[in-house]
C-alpha cells in the first residue's frame, strides 16, 4: 500500500520536468549584478538577457540532453508498467536522469572554469601588453607561462603578487537551473520510490513520507504562493541593449528570475562555509523561541510573549555582564542564568494571572511584549523630565498597590471585593488613573532632569555600554583556535564531523536490526560505524581540507540552544514531570483528577517557556551576534514570533524543532541575499513565507486525511480498508494485490 | 483643569475609542458565534493598507496633474476597500478554523504573522520602502460634535458608535441575533433545529473581519493620512480584553472600550515628553488592560461553545 498514488505522482512529476527541460534554462552561464543572466537551454541554446555575455564553449550538452529526455521517458513508462516491475524501471531511470545530471553539471562547471581561466589568461596578457608602473613585468610572464598547471584561485593570488589585481572575472556567478534542478530531484524520487522494490525499505519509506508530507506540502505550497508574489514584484532583469520579444524568451525569462531568487535564497547558506555559517547563526535564536513555544504548547498554553521574554532575558543578561565582577567561569554561566530568569520571570507573570485568575495568556503575553518593548526603549533612551512629576505619579500608584496589597490581607474586606459589582473595579481603575494624572499635571517650580541609565553609552545611540570580557561567551571560530578569521585558509579535519554524525545515525538505525538491537551490541557497532567513516573520510583526503574560515559571529549560544533542545527533550518525555506537564496539556481536568496541580504546572510551565526564550540574550547580548557586546534597541524580536512557525513545523518535539529552526535560518539569510540579489526584491519575503508556512500547517485539514491522520494509515498498513473511498482510490491505482 | 485640556482629552478619547470600539465589536460577532478571532490585529493591519494603498491609487492621477486636486470619493473607497479585504481575511480565517476545524488561536497567530510580512512586501511592490506607504492627500470630511470647537471627528468615529445600538439591536433583538447567539452557545442543539451552524459562523467571522477593517481604515486614512507597518499596535488585542471585560455584550463593549481608550489618551496626557519619559508612558494602556482583565475575567462568561470547532 502506498500512502500516495505514487504511479500518478511520479508520472506528472517526469512530465513537469520534460517540459522544464524544453523551457526553463537549464544553466545561468553568468549572472551580473541586479540579477540580470545569460542562460543555457539544453541543447546549445543560449538566451542572453545581460546583452553582452561572450558565449561559452560547454561540452557533452547533447549527450546530457538524450540523458535526461530518456531518464524522464523512463520514469513516466515506469509508471505505465503494472505490477512490481516497475520499480525496477523507475530505479534504472532514476539512475540515468541522476548520473547524465550530475555529469552535465560537472563539464558545465568544467566549461565554464576553462572560459574562466581563458579570461585570466586574457587578462594578464592585456597586463602585460601595455605594463603599469605597479606591475613585476617578469614575474607576471612566469605566471602567464605557469597558468595552465595551477587553478583559478592560485592563479589569481599570483598574478597579485606579480603587482597585477584581476577583479572582475567574467561568468564568476554561474550556477545550474530550474531544469537541471527538476530533472536531479525526479530522478531521486525514481530512485527513492524504486526502493519500494524491497519490502523494508517499502516500510520505511512510508513511514518517511507520512512524516514529512504535512510540513513539506506546507511548505512547497507557501514558497508556490511566494513565486506569485516575486513574479509580481520582480520583473525580468534585462541589460540596457536588451528587449524581451516573444512568448519564448519572455517565458525562458520569468522563469530564470523565479529560480534565480531561489536558488539565491538556498545556494549560499547550503553551498558556501560562509553562507552555512550564517544560516547557523540565524537559526540560534530561533532554536531558543521554537523550543520556548513548543514547551508552551506541550503543556497545552499557547505562548506569544516571546518577544517580550527575549527582551528582558536580554535587559537580565546585560546587566549581569556589566555588574558581576569575577572570573570568566564564574560570569559567564551567571549571565546565562540571568537571561533565563528574566524571561522566565517575565513568561511567569501571565501563567501566575492565568492561574490565579483565570486571564488568558494569550492576550496577557501579547500585552506584556509592548510593555517589555517600551521598557527597553525607556531604558536606552535618554531625554528630559519633569522628574519632580514622575516621582509624585510612582508614589501614588506605590500607595495604590500598598492599599491593595494590605486590603487583600483583610479577609472581609477581600470578601467584599470579590462580591463588588465589576462597575464599581472600573470606577477604581478611573480614580487611579485620575489621580495619576492629577499627581502629573506639572507644578510651579518643577524643573526637568536629564534621565538616563548608568549603563547606557553617552549619547543617542540606543545601546547600553559593552558588557564586560569575561562575560562574553567565545565566537566559534575563536574556540576552534582560529583567531584571523577570514584572511587565511586554515586545514580542517571534516571526518571529526562525519564520524560522529555517521556512529549517530547508526545508533538511530541499527534496532531495525534485530540482531543489533541489545545496546551491549549496539554501541561497539555505532562506534566501528563512526571509526569507519572516519576512515573513509581520511580515504578521500578529506581529514585535512583548506577552509576559508568565514569571519562569522556564530557563537557558543549555538552549542547552548543543541543543549537545550537536548534537555526539553529529556524534561518532556523523559521524566515524571514533563509526562505530568504533557497529560495537564492534554486534558486539564483528567490529568487535575490524576493527581497534578494545575496551577502550579501553568506558571512552571510558563515560566520555563520564558526562560528559554530569554536564553536569546545568550546570542544577542553575551554571544555579541548584533554588531558588538551589548544590549541594543535593535535586537530583532520578531524571532520570538517565528518561534511559532519553528514550534509548529518542528511538530513541538526538540529534534525537529532544531531541523526546522535551521531551515528559517537558511531562509532568514536567504531572504538578506535576496534583498541584495534583486533591486525589487525585500527580505519580508521571507517573512511572509513563514506566515504561510503556519497558515497551511494549521489548516492541514484541506491535505487529504490519509496524509497525515495516523489511523487511516495504521489500518493501511495491515491490508487495504474496505470502505474508505480514499483508501479505495489508492487501491485502485496499485497493482492488485 | 482648563476647557482646551478637557476638550483635548475628550477628543483623545474619542479619537483613541475608535478602532478599538470597531474591532471589538467585531470581535463580539466572530465569539458569539463561537469562533475566536484572534486575527482581529492581523486583520486591522490589512485594513489599513487597503484603506491607504487604494485611496492613494484612486487619488494618484489626479494629484499628479494639479497637488491640491480635490477627489473627494478616494478616501470613501479606501474605507469600501478596507472593509472588502478584512472581510476577505475573516473569510480566510472562517475557512481554517470552521472547514478544517483547525485551531483557531494558531489560525489567527498565522493571519497576524501575515500582517507583519506581507504589507511590507506590498509596499516593497508599490511605493519602493517597506514601511509607509505614501500619504493621502484627500482626507475624509471632518464633523464637528453638537457645533462645538475643537471637538471635530471624522464620519468613522460617529459610525463606531452608532454600531453600538446597532449590534445590540441586531444581535438581541433580530431572529438573526438569536441565531447567531445560539450556535455559539450550543451549536448541536442549534443544529437540531435547522439552523445552518457552518453559515451562522461564517457570516459572524467576515462581519469581524468588516468591522476590524474598518478599524483600520480609521488608522491609516481616518487618523493619520498613510499606512506604517505594526501601526495596529495591539490593538486587535487590547479589543480582545475589551470583549472579555464587557461581558460579550454591545453595552458592556462600549464602556469597555471607552474605559481602554481613555488609558490610551493618557499618553497623549502624560506623554509628549513633558511629564513622564513618553516610552514608559505607552506602555501604561497595556498594563492597565492586564490589571483589567486579571480582575474582571473571572466573573466573564464566554459564549459556551467558542474556540470550539463543530462537527456534525
Amino acid at each position: 500500500m502506498s500512502i500516495v498514488s505514487e504511479r500518478l505522482a511520479l508520472f506528472l512529476l517526469a512530465v513537469v520536468a520534460a517540459l522544464a527541460v524544453l523551457v526553463a534554462p537549464w544553466a545561468a552561464i553568468n549572472r551580473e549584478t541586479g540579477a540580470r543572466s545569460a542562460v543555457v537551454l539544453l541543447p546549445e541554446r543560449v538566451v542572453d538577457f545581460t546583452g553582452r555575455t561572450d558565449p561559452v564553449d560547454l561540452p557533452a550538452q547533447g549527450t546530457v540532453f538524450v540523458l535526461t529526455l530518456v531518464g524522464l521517458a523512463g520514469v513516466g513508462a515506469g509508471a505505465a508498467v503494472r505490477g512490481r516491475g516497475r520499480y525496477l524501471v523507475w530505479i534504472a531511470a532514476g539512475v540515468v536522469l541522476v548520473s547524465g545530471t550530475l555529469y552535465g553539471m560537472n563539464r558545465f562547471y568544467a566549461g565554464v572554469a576553462n572560459a574562466r581561466q581563458q579570461a585570466f589568461v586574457n587578462e594578464v596578457q592585456r597586463g602585460l601588453d601595455n605594463p603599469r608602473p605597479t606591475v613585476d613585468v617578469a614575474a607576471l610572464e612566469q605566471v602567464l607561462a605557469a597558468a595552465g598547471e595551477r587553478s583559478l584561485d592560485e592563479n589569481l593570488a599570483a598574478s597579485a603578487d606579480a603587482g597585477l589585481v584581476v577583479r572582475r572575472l567574467p561568468y564568476s556567478n554561474a550556477g545550474f537551473g530550474m531544469s537541471a534542478f527538476l530533472a536531479l530531484v525526479v530522478g531521486l524520487f525514481a530512485i527513492l520510490f524504486g526502493l519500494r522494490w524491497f519490502p523494508a525499505a517499502s516500510r520505511a519509506i512510508d513511514r518517511l513520507l507520512r512524516g514529512a508530507a504535512v510540513p513539506a506540502i506546507s511548505i512547497l505550497l507557501a514558497l508556490l504562493a511566494a513565486a506569485v508574489v516575486i513574479l509580481a514584484l520582480q520583473p525580468t532583469p534585462v541589460g540596457a541593449s536588451v528587449e524581451i520579444d516573444g512568448l519564448f524568451t519572455y517565458l525562458v525569462g520569468r522563469l530564470d528570475t523565479l529560480w534565480y531568487a531561489y536558488y539565491s535564497m538556498f545556494h549560499d547558506s547550503l553551498g558556501t562555509v560562509n553562507g552555512f555559517a550564517e544560516s547557523l547563526k540565524f537559526s540560534t535564536p530561533l532554536i531558543f523561541t521554537g523550543l520556548a513555544v513548543a514547551f508552551g504548547f506541550q503543556a497545552g498554553l499557547f505562548n506569544i510573549g516571546a518577544p517580550g521574554q527575549m527582551v528582558m532575558g536580554a535587559i537580565f543578561a546585560m546587566l549581569a555582564g556589566l555588574y558581576v565582577p569575577g572570573p570568566r567561569l564564574v560570569v559567564m554561566p551567571l549571565a546565562i542564568l540571568a537571561a533565563a530568569l528574566g524571561g522566565g520571570l517575565w513568561g511567569a507573570l501571565p501563567g501566575w494571572l492565568k492561574a490565579r485568575f483565570g486571564a488568558n495568556e494569550v492576550i496577557n503575553t501579547i500585552l506584556l511584549n509592548f510593555v517589555a518593548a517600551s521598557v527597553l526603549l525607556f531604558i536606552l533612551s535618554s531625554g528630559n523630565v519633569f522628574a519632580a512629576a514622575a516621582v509624585r505619579i510612582i508614589v501614588v500608584i506605590g500607595v495604590f498597590v500598598a492599599l491593595m496589597i494590605v486590603l487583600s490581607l483583610i479577609r472581609p474586606v477581600r470578601a467584599l471585593v470579590a462580591r463588588a459589582p465589576r462597575v464599581a473595579l472600573a470606577v477604581g481603575a478611573v480614580v487611579l488613573l485620575g489621580a495619576c494624572i492629577v499627581a502629573g499635571l506639572p507644578q510651579p517650580g518643577d524643573t526637568p532632569v536629564r534621565l538616563q541609565m548608568p549603563f547606557k553609552v553617552p549619547g543617542n545611540e540606543p545601546k547600553s555600554q559593552v558588557l564586560n570580557a569575561a562575560a562574553q561567551l567565545p565566537q566559534l571560530p575563536a574556540m576552534l583556535g582560529i583567531q584571523r578569521a577570514g584572511v587565511n585558509l586554515v586545514s580542517l579535519d571534516y571526518g571529526l564531523l562525519l564520524a560522529p554524525v555517521a556512529a549517530l545515525l547508526a545508533l538511530l538505525l541499527l534496532p531495525r536490526w534485530r540482531a543489533a538491537r541489545p545496546w551491549s551490541r549496539r554501541l561497539p557497532l555505532a562506534l566501528g560505524v563512526g571509526a569507519l567513516a572516519y576512515g573513509v573520510a581520511w580515504l578521500l583526503g578529506w581529514t585535512s581540507l583548506p577552509t576559508a574560515i568565514p569571519p562569522t559571529k556564530l557563537n557558543l549560544s549555538f552549542l547552548l540552544a543543541l543543549l537545550a533542545a537536548a534537555l526539553v527533550h529529556v524534561v518532556l518525555f523523559r521524566t515524571r514531570w514533563g509526562y505530568e506537564l504533557r497529560a495537564v496539556g492534554l486534558s486539564p481536568r483528567a490529568a487535575e483528577y490524576g493527581g497534578a496541580n494545575i496551577a502550579r504546572n501553568t506558571v512552571m510551565a510558563m515560566a520555563i517557556s520564558g526562560a528559554l526564550a530569554g536564553l536569546t540574550a545568550t546570542h544577542y547580548v553575551l554571544g555579541g551576534a548584533l554588531e558588538d557586546y551589548s544590549l541594543r534597541q535593535s535586537i530583532p524580536t520578531n524571532d520570538g514570533f517565528d518561534g511559532i512557525a519553528v514550534a509548529l513545523l518542528g511538530a513541538n518535539q526538540p529534534v525537529f524543532i532544531v531541523a526546522s529552526a535551521f531551515l528559517f535560518g537558511v531562509l532568514k539569510y536567504g531572504g538578506s541575499v535576496l534583498n541584495i540579489t534583486f533591486p525589487n526584491l525585500t527580505r519580508e519575503v521571507v517573512s511572509m513565507i513563514l506566515a504561510l508556512v503556519v497558515l497551511f500547517i494549521a489548516a492541514r485539514g484541506f491535505l487529504p486525511q490519509r496524509l497525515f491522520d495516523p489511523r487511516t494509515w495504521m489500518g493501511a498498513e495491515s491490508g487495504p480498508a474496505k470502505d474508505d473511498a480514499n483508501q479505495k482510490r489508492t487501491t485502485a491505482a496499485e497493482e492488485p494485490t | 483643569m482648563d476647557t482646551v485640556l478637557l476638550l483635548a482629552l475628550v477628543s483623545s478619547m474619542l479619537r483613541a475609542t475608535t478602532p478599538l470600539l470597531f474591532a471589538a465589536l467585531g470581535g463580539l460577532f466572530s465569539e458569539r458565534s463561537g469562533v475566536v478571532n484572534i486575527a482581529l490585529e492581523g486583520i486591522i493591519l490589512f485594513g489599513a493598507l487597503a484603506a491607504a494603498v487604494t485611496a492613494q491609487l484612486i487619488e494618484a492621477p489626479a494629484v499628479a496633474q494639479a497637488a491640491n486636486a480635490r477627489v473627494w470619493y478616494a478616501p470613501w473607497l479606501g474605507v469600501l476597500a478596507a472593509m472588502a479585504v478584512g472581510g476577505l481575511i475573516g473569510w480566510v480565517h472562517a475557512v481554517i478554523s470552521i472547514r478544517y476545524k483547525a485551531d483557531q488561536i494558531i489560525s489567527g497567530t498565522a493571519i497576524n504573522l501575515m500582517g507583519i510580512g506581507i504589507p511590507a512586501v506590498i509596499l516593497s511592490g508599490l511605493y519602493g520602502n517597506t514601511a509607509t506607504s505614501t500619504p493621502i492627500r484627500n482626507r475624509l470630511p471632518s464633523w464637528e460634535l453638537f457645533g462645538i470647537d475643537g471637538l471635530a471627528f471624522n464620519p468613522l468615529v460617529y459610525l463606531a458608535f452608532l454600531l453600538v445600538p446597532i449590534t445590540w439591536f441586531v444581535v438581541f433583538r433580530t431572529p438573526f441575533g438569536l441565531r447567531l447567539r445560539s450556535v455559539g452557545e450550543h451549536p448541536e442543539a442549534a443544529d437540531s433545529l435547522g439552523i445552518n451552524v457552518f453559515r451562522m459562523r461564517y457570516v459572524g467571522v467576515v462581519l469581524s473581519g468588516v468591522l476590524a477593517g474598518l478599524a483600520g481604515a480609521y488608522l491609516s486614512i481616518g487618523n493619520v493620512n498613510q499606512f506604517v507597518s505594526e501601526m495596529a499596535g495591539g490593538r486587535g488585542f487590547i479589543a480582545l480584553a475589551a470583549l472579555i471585560f464587557g461581558k460579550w455584550h454591545p453595552l458592556g463593549v462600549f464602556g469597555a472600550t471607552l474605559l481602554f481608550g481613555a488609558f490610551q489618551a493618557t499618553e497623549v496626557l502624560l506623554g509628549g515628553g513633558r511629564l513622564l519619559p513618553p516610552t514608559l508612558v505607552q506602555s501604561l494602556p497595556y498594563v492597565l488592560t492586564m490589571v483589567v482583565l486579571a480582575g474582571f475575567v473571572g466573573r466573564s462568561i464566554a459564549p459556551k461553545a467558542s474556540g470550539k470547532p463543530f462537527e456534525k
